[in-house]
């Protein structure tokens, strides 16, 4: 079947390549602003960029994000400061980090069954943020972490809704078509 | 990309449509304005004028290699040469994104003179995804202001077309290889040139300096990657630095200028990674700078990947 991702716009600089990798990988998508409303949301599935927003201060920038999670019920891979909001969002925390990140850093899967299916326990990621999540919401499952970050990755425990603190969108990242491959499958197994 | 000959034929296709009088182009014999070129002069032929501006802040040798380039590929070239005009609007502009905005402003003013001169309405440009992307826009952070996009005034006399907007680097040069042009391997070469590798003034006088460093580094590393001591990397040059050191060169103390080398790996430029260049390559750039170039004191390696570094230092 064909399945749409959007992309919903929270200011990154890979914004446009997260539309790009999705292009790439045969997928119908579009860039849409975090101020679209949630009834106009068509989509069958959601990225939600990163950005320069900060989590403790700038919540209001990411627009209507808390309504793509509560109203829309379809699967969401969100990435960075769309990460660090969903963990907000459903009881858990974020905020500046102790060792922010950027550049090169190695990841470690713990959850290797599901956005890391078919991967090594341990690859190269490009990451880039100043805040992380500091406590797992609950309800959530921690996927996997790096030296100096304890969650690079998080998925609900029931609904597809997938957080990554790197940018699988990144030539960098190792894997990245991988990642993509395996969220656009959680895509297509929620619209059969 | 997957459709490449789809791409070339929707893009000629919609050139023919959208432009209906004379359009200039700015190229600067890079990969994206001469592909654009191509794609243009394949669409509307003689209705298109291309214009190359010397600024004075490109390679060296990169002036008249270009214009034969364009002229070999069946161009109508208008050759500008603004060198003076540029070096008079940088003198005393240190600040990087001020010296960007300045060259945008510019290369404006002379594509509106040019455009002038052939009554143009249409303004044609090889921006690419990352060059409006780092430009920054609504909720996007400035990284840095593209000559493409952050100089560009208000309200333009000309309309802009921009036919490869949503490609990356890499998807151009396969739009390249597929018109058979020759630049589509070129390595990629900021649109303010030289300018934004000389920090602090780019006088005529330091950008020279800078010129023969980067005309070294370029010509070491592909010797060494013609030998397979190491890959082509994506990009690699020098900088300028504007903080001196002491040396010693022959008995006698010299105080002088710092060049960097930068090499780094990249698909697209929006990631890169410090380029493993072997020790002995970087140590005879070190050498061949320092010796022939009486300026600079010191030769210095960058290991900063992207983020948190941006690939050019301005």
């Amino acid at each position: 079947m064909d399945i749409r991702i959007d992309v919903v716009d929270n200011g990154g600089q890979w914004t446009h390549r997260e539309w790009r990798m999705l292009r790439d990988l045969g997928i119908d998508s579009e860039i849409i602003p975090n101020t679209t409303a949630a009834a106009e949301i068509t989509a069958d599935g959601l990225v939600l960029s990163g950005g320069a927003p900060r989590i403790s201060s700038d919540i209001p920038k990411l627009g209507l994000t808390d309504k793509y999670l509560d109203e829309v019920q379809i699967p969401v891979l969100a990435i960075c400061v769309g990460h660090q909001y969903m963990a907000i969002h459903f009881g858990g925390e974020a905020g500046p980090a102790r060792v922010p990140e950027y550049g090169k850093a190695e990841i470690i899967i713990t959850e290797p069954d599901d956005l890391f299916k078919g991967l090594p326990e341990r690859f190269t990621i490009w990451v880039s943020h100043n805040d992380e999540v500091t406590r797992l919401p609950e309800g959530f499952i921690n996927l996997a972490y790096s030296r100096d970050c304890a969650v690079q990755a998080m998925k609900h425990e029931e609904r597809p809704l997938y957080g990554v603190q790197f940018h699988p969108e990144v030539e960098h990242t190792e894997y990245h078509y991988e990642i993509f491959t395996n969220f656009i499958e959680a895509v297509t197994g929620s619209n059969p | 990309m997957k459709d490449v000959a789809g791409f070339v034929n929707q893009s000629i296709e919609k050139l023919m449509k959208d432009i209906e009088g004379t359009a200039i182009i700015a190229c600067s014999g890079g990969v994206d304005s001469t592909t654009a070129a191509a794609l243009v002069n394949t669409a509307i032929g003689e209705r298109l004028v291309t214009v190359f501006v010397d600024t004075g802040y490109l390679r060296k040798g990169e002036s008249e290699r270009v214009q034969e380039l364009l002229k070999g590929m069946g161009l109508n070239l208008h050759f500008v040469d603004a060198s003076d005009e540029f070096y008079k609007a940088l003198r005393g502009v240190t600040d990087p994104e001020r010296k960007r905005k300045i060259i945008g402003g510019m290369f404006i003013k002379v594509f509106e003179r040019e455009a002038e001169k052939v009554d143009a309405d249409t303004l044609i440009q090889g921006t690419i995804a990352p060059d409006w992307i780092e430009s920054g826009g609504q909720l996007r952070d400035v990284i840095k202001s593209h000559h493409n996009v952050g100089g560009l005034p208000e309200e333009m006399k000309m309309r802009l077309v921009e036919p490869l907007r949503d490609l990356y680097k890499d998807e151009v040069r396969k739009v390249a290889r597929h018109l058979g042009l020759e630049i589509a391997e070129r390595q990629p070469f900021p649109g303010p040139g030289l300018a934004v590798r000389v920090l602090g003034e780019a006088t005529r006088e330091r950008t020279t300096v800078l010129r023969e460093a980067c005309a070294i580094v370029e010509e070491e590393i592909e010797q060494a990657a013609e030998r397979g001591d190491c890959e082509i990397p994506w990009q690699y040059f020098a900088v300028l630095l504007p903080v001196k050191s002491v040396g010693v060169r022959g008995d006698v103390r010299s105080y002088g200028e710092t060049i960097v080398v930068r090499a780094v790996g990249s698909l697209d430029g929006m990631t890169a990674s410090a380029s493993p260049i072997p020790h002995p390559v970087l140590e005879r750039i070190g050498i061949r700078i320092t010796n022939t170039t009486p300026e600079v004191v010191r030769v210095v390696y960058d290991v900063t990947h992207k983020p948190p570094g941006t690939i050019e230092w301005e």
